[in-house]
């Protein structure tokens, strides 16, 4: 056992500075030599970190997966390359091996069970059981509120979780536990660190050791590893490198769960290296201090020993990554700064950051879904943590009155209205330290004691915080998977200006304007999204999609340009570049480059979507119909796709199957008032005039902006000879839309009809003066020719004066007067032939 | 008819103002005869530097068949007397019909030293564009009398028919046509 615990430290190490070609080396030769579970698991983990699941898969598959990790490292690698049943069967075994119970995974999983959870929730959604697929989702959301990719699940599968009940600290037993590295080393203490809750009784005696007097700023490593290891029911002695007994190893566990990591693990890792001095050395030598990793550089870091807390605020700045930061944070900052001092010279002594590092990966690897939101909340976390801590460090500095040579990288913190529960915290902070401070120079046991209620205090106070705000988006996020698009613009846009700001946010309140298709709005809201943050591919192919419709082609290949040199190997600068095509109109490019997203990932359900739409383009209708499906097959409620389907029916003429798929696509998004006109159209169609009549003016109540309802409500009045009232719709509609050439061109028909002859020219010729190329220029001239024919038969000579008089009057174009006159002639040549 | 080309020919125009939809790929190609590596691949590659040559008795015929009937509203050739001299088509006749055996000639172009794009409007007799399942290209004759053709790119030009264009007016403006669709 003595080999492995530096080794293992080692590659830890390698993998959390992202050097994963030592890694694997390592890992190979550890697992060479000692065949174990753990050594297994640890060389899976190199290979899928580095980017290999296949190779991951196939050595996790050959040698079998006894533990738990293993089985669920390995379920990981078969969903990434897209093996369903087995990592199915990893989980929860199949009908062959005895399916696991929920309960059963819980138990066995352990701490891992939430992201196993979220795993299998993948999984289920992936193999169409919706079903199973909610009930996972929302077992690993109650066992790790933290989980926001769980929530967005539920809410993408048309799920209505309830934010305020999902985003519970108190409902669970849940403490992050960051010990993955160290359950190699024993599993013992994993266990250990199962049994969960924190006991008061048990933390006072290692409180106690962590409350003894700080060593100088000058103690080395060496000294402070040596001090760790005195006896935690002692007080300090140092130089005693006794081994710590496995139970106060649990209570350190249990006191803080963040802080526990770094504190365990190194302990574990250089407890267990303990009878072997030299082993030890070896394993100091290798873990010298080290240097600033990104994690030491975030926070404020002051490694001089007597600052307090900086590394354990930084550890917990790694789990940043995870949304705990600002609870565990601010409870790590609050707690004593005894504690934090000692901690953090524990914790400059390199397991810590191996563990923590390496324990953030972990966690951002399974955070891979979601990743702006939780970078979101966690440089909240980090915003607040900084401004706590710069209030502790800063109290603390007073009471210790020590010169610190501090470098401090702090970002400001920016001077943000503050919840008031962290405003609290900060005072409460500074009297903990205060307390601390003079409790500790005379008694450490009762200093202990207020230390760690104050402590839970805080640490629950943080959590909550976080958890309000996940309240708050949650029920933001909800609306909008449901499509309530107002509520949701009015529930994120009542988030704090320091979240509104950021690129998730700003995402999706871009997203509820583009479904309510208010794209001037959706465009602003995108753009200053690109300023904020110009790095952020989630939400531009919609982006893309507002500056479509809105035919803005310059900012659409600029933004098509700068994406594609960003990323090539995520969908959306594909989406974006096929958007650029295909305003452009070149539709055959468009779909190549539509087909690329696609290739490049099989599961962005709106590729699909808009290479259907293309196909429809193309009038390769077959093709654009199986495109559509297989959005739908990858996301059932993409109703984009849904109404493609409608679409390319209604071209097809089958309009009884276009009605029955844009009420499907209804069902999805009931508020959308273009899904209301297409039914109206589609039912007027169907000639059933009134219904149609009816769904328009839903339409029109749900989206008065929309012209579109207007025009199609004015030319069904008019197929049904209601010409006042079509022609009244059109008056309102001229006030609405001045410039569109078929709103002229649909009154002058309507005039026409009515007989109002010199009105009908007049809007013919200003629907032709606002479009004289256009493609709908046939029509007019066959109406114009049909008209002069009809008048033909009843008057003679008396057109060309009635009809060259209104002419000379209303066009302002002359081309156009001749144009008229042209064609009149040339009618009335073909006429005379 | 007499056609030359010009070099500010632009093939693309329809299709870009979204008039117009290059419909050669829903068609199968035949060439008459080719010499081998200059066949149908190198005239449909949208390259100008490749070509067909054929390698037969005139006339040298191209037939492109649809799997449906297609409204074709112009043809275009790329023609460059400069580089292919004696190669060059001097007059193309373009027949079109259902099959093989029922293919009508609807036009009969000259090109005189033709330099870049030749499009030749496909209409029929009530000067609409014409409808058909197959059309053939046949060079009737060369410049200089030349034996086989050189043709460097051919492309199928059919008008973009919405076929509910009554239902689903095209808007002009970007006010309405926000609105028209969803994506």
């Amino acid at each position: 056992m003595v080999i492995q615990e530096p080794v293992q430290a080692a590659i830890w190490h390698c993998l959390n500075h992202y050097d994963y070609n030592d890694a694997i080396f390592l890992a190979e030769r550890l697992f060479a030599e000692v065949g174990s579970d753990e050594a297994l698991y640890l060389l899976g983990t190199c290979y899928y970190r580095s980017g290999k699941p296949k190779q991951a898969y196939t050595i996790l598959k050959n040698k079998g997966v006894p533990s738990p990790q293993c089985r669920y490292l390995l379920a990981r690698c078969c969903l990434d390359i897209n093996k369903l049943s087995e990592a199915e069967s990893a989980l929860v075994g199949n009908i062959l091996h005895k399916p696991r119970s929920q309960d059963d995974m819980v138990n066995e999983f352990g701490d891992v069970a939430c992201f196993a959870f979220s795993l299998l929730g993948k999984i289920f959604s992936k193999t169409e059981r919706t079903a199973r697929a909610t009930e996972s989702y929302r077992r690993s959301l109650k066992l790790n509120p933290y989980l926001w990719s769980s929530y967005e699940s539920l809410c993408h599968l048309g799920e209505k979780p309830d934010p305020v009940k999902m985003f519970q600290v108190n409902s669970h037993n849940y403490i992050p536990p960051e010990n993955v590295a160290s359950s190699q080393n024993t599993p013992t203490f994993l266990q250990v660190s199962n049994t969960g809750s924190t006991t008061n009784t048990a933390v006072t005696p290692v409180m106690s050791d962590y409350c003894t007097p700080v060593p100088d700023n000058s103690s080395t490593l060496s000294e402070i590893q040596q001090h760790l290891f005195s006896s935690p029911y002692v007080s300090s002695q140092p130089g005693n490198t006794t081994e710590i007994i496995t139970p106060s190893q649990e209570n350190i566990m249990d006191m803080t769960p963040i802080s526990n990591p770094a504190i365990t693990v190194s302990i574990m890792n250089l407890s267990s290296s303990a009878p072997a001095q030299s082993a030890k050395k070896q394993f100091r030598a290798l873990h010298s201090l080290s240097p600033l990793t990104p994690n030491f550089g975030v926070l404020p870091l002051d490694l001089s020993p007597a600052v307090c807390g900086q590394l354990s605020p930084l550890s917990h700045t790694s789990s940043s990554n995870l949304l705990k930061v600002p609870g565990q944070e601010i409870k790590t900052l609050s707690k004593k700064p005894m504690t934090r001092r000692s901690q953090q010279q524990v914790t400059t002594s390199h397991p810590k950051p191996a563990v923590f590092s390496q324990s953030g990966n972990t966690n951002s690897n399974t955070m891979k879904d979601v990743q702006s939101p939780v970078q979101q909340i966690g440089n909240n976390g980090l915003r607040r943590s900084t401004r706590l801590f710069s209030a502790s460090s800063s109290s603390v500095k007073e009471n210790n009155k020590s010169p610190t040579q501090k470098k401090f990288a702090v970002p400001k913190a920016p001077a943000k209205k503050t919840k008031s529960k962290l405003s609290r915290t900060q005072q409460e902070l500074n009297e903990i330290n205060k307390a601390e401070m003079g409790s500790v120079e005379t008694k450490p046991p009762p200093g202990v004691t207020t230390c760690q209620i104050q402590v839970e205090l805080l640490q629950k106070q943080s959590a909550e915080g976080l958890m309000t705000l996940l309240q708050d988006i949650g029920r933001g996020y909800l609306a909008l998977a449901q499509y309530d698009c107002k509520k949701a613009i009015q529930l994120l846009s009542s988030l704090p200006p320091h979240h509104l700001n950021t690129g998730w946010v700003k995402c999706q309140i871009g997203r509820a304007y583009y479904e309510m298709a208010d794209y001037q709005k959706a465009e602003k809201v995108f753009m200053e999204l690109r300023q904020l943050e110009p790095h952020r591919l989630d939400g531009m192919e919609l982006y893309s999609t507002v500056l479509w419709h809105l035919q803005r082609e310059v900012q659409l290949s600029a933004l098509a340009q700068e994406l594609t040199e960003l990323d090539r190997d995520a969908p959306e600068p594909w989406c974006v570049t096929g958007n650029c095509f295909s305003s452009q109109k070149e539709h055959d490019v468009a779909i190549k480059f539509f087909q690329r997203a696609v290739q490049v990932d099989a599961n962005c359900a709106y590729a699909y979507t808009l290479l259907g739409h293309e196909y429809a383009a193309t009038e390769e209708l077959d093709k654009a119909l199986a495109c559509f499906r297989n959005a739908i097959r990858v996301d059932p409620r993409q109703y984009n796709a849904w109404y493609g389907l409608g679409m390319v029916y209604y071209k097809q003429e089958k309009l009884m199957l276009a009605e029955v798929h844009f009420r499907k696509a209804l069902t999805i998004n009931p508020q959308s008032s273009v899904l209301l006109c297409h039914i109206g159209v589609v039912q007027h169609a169907l000639k059933k005039s009134d219904s149609a009549l009816q769904t328009l003016n839903k339409a029109i109540a749900a989206d008065p902006k929309n012209p579109l309802c207007k025009f199609h409500r004015a030319s069904i009045l008019f197929a049904n000879e209601k010409h006042t009232e079509a022609l009244q719709e059109l008056e309102e509609l001229k006030e609405i839309v001045p410039s569109e050439s078929l709103v002229y061109f649909l009154t002058g028909k309507v005039h026409k009809k009515l007989g109002n002859t010199h009105l009908a020219l007049m809007n013919f010729s200003w629907a032709m003066d606002l479009d004289p190329k256009g493609a709908n220029n046939h029509i007019k001239e066959a109406i114009d020719k049909r008209y002069v024919t009809d008048d033909e038969e009843t008057g003679t000579g008396d057109e060309p004066s009635v009809l060259e008089d209104p002419i000379e009057g209303s066009s302002n174009d002359s081309s156009l007067m001749e144009a008229d006159d042209v064609q009149l002639q040339a009618m009335e040549t073909d006429e005379e032939l | 008819m007499k056609v030359t080309g010009t070099p500010d020919v632009d093939p693309y125009k329809g299709e870009r103002e979204g008039k117009l939809r290059e419909v050669g790929n829903q068609a199968v190609w035949s060439l008459s005869s080719c010499k081998p590596g200059f066949g149908v691949d190198q005239l449909r590659d949208g390259s100008l530097d490749t070509y067909w040559q054929s390698d037969g008795p005139q006339p040298h015929l191209v037939n492109i068949q649809f799997r449906r009937k297609m409204t074709i509203q112009d043809i275009g050739i790329y023609a460059d007397f400069k580089t292919d001299e004696s190669y060059t088509p001097n007059r193309i006749s373009i027949r079109v019909g259902n099959h093989f055996n029922d293919l009508t000639e609807v036009e009969q172009v000259d090109l005189n030293e033709p330099n870049g794009w030749v499009m030749i409007p496909v209409l029929d007799i009530h000067q609409r564009p014409v409808r058909s399942f197959m059309i053939q290209i046949a060079v009737l004759s060369n410049h200089q009398n030349g034996r086989d053709t050189h043709m460097r790119q051919i492309k199928i030009h059919s008008p973009v028919q919405d076929i509910s264009a009554a239902k689903h007016p095209s808007f002009t403006s970007v006010d309405m046509s926000q609105y028209a669709t969803l994506r």
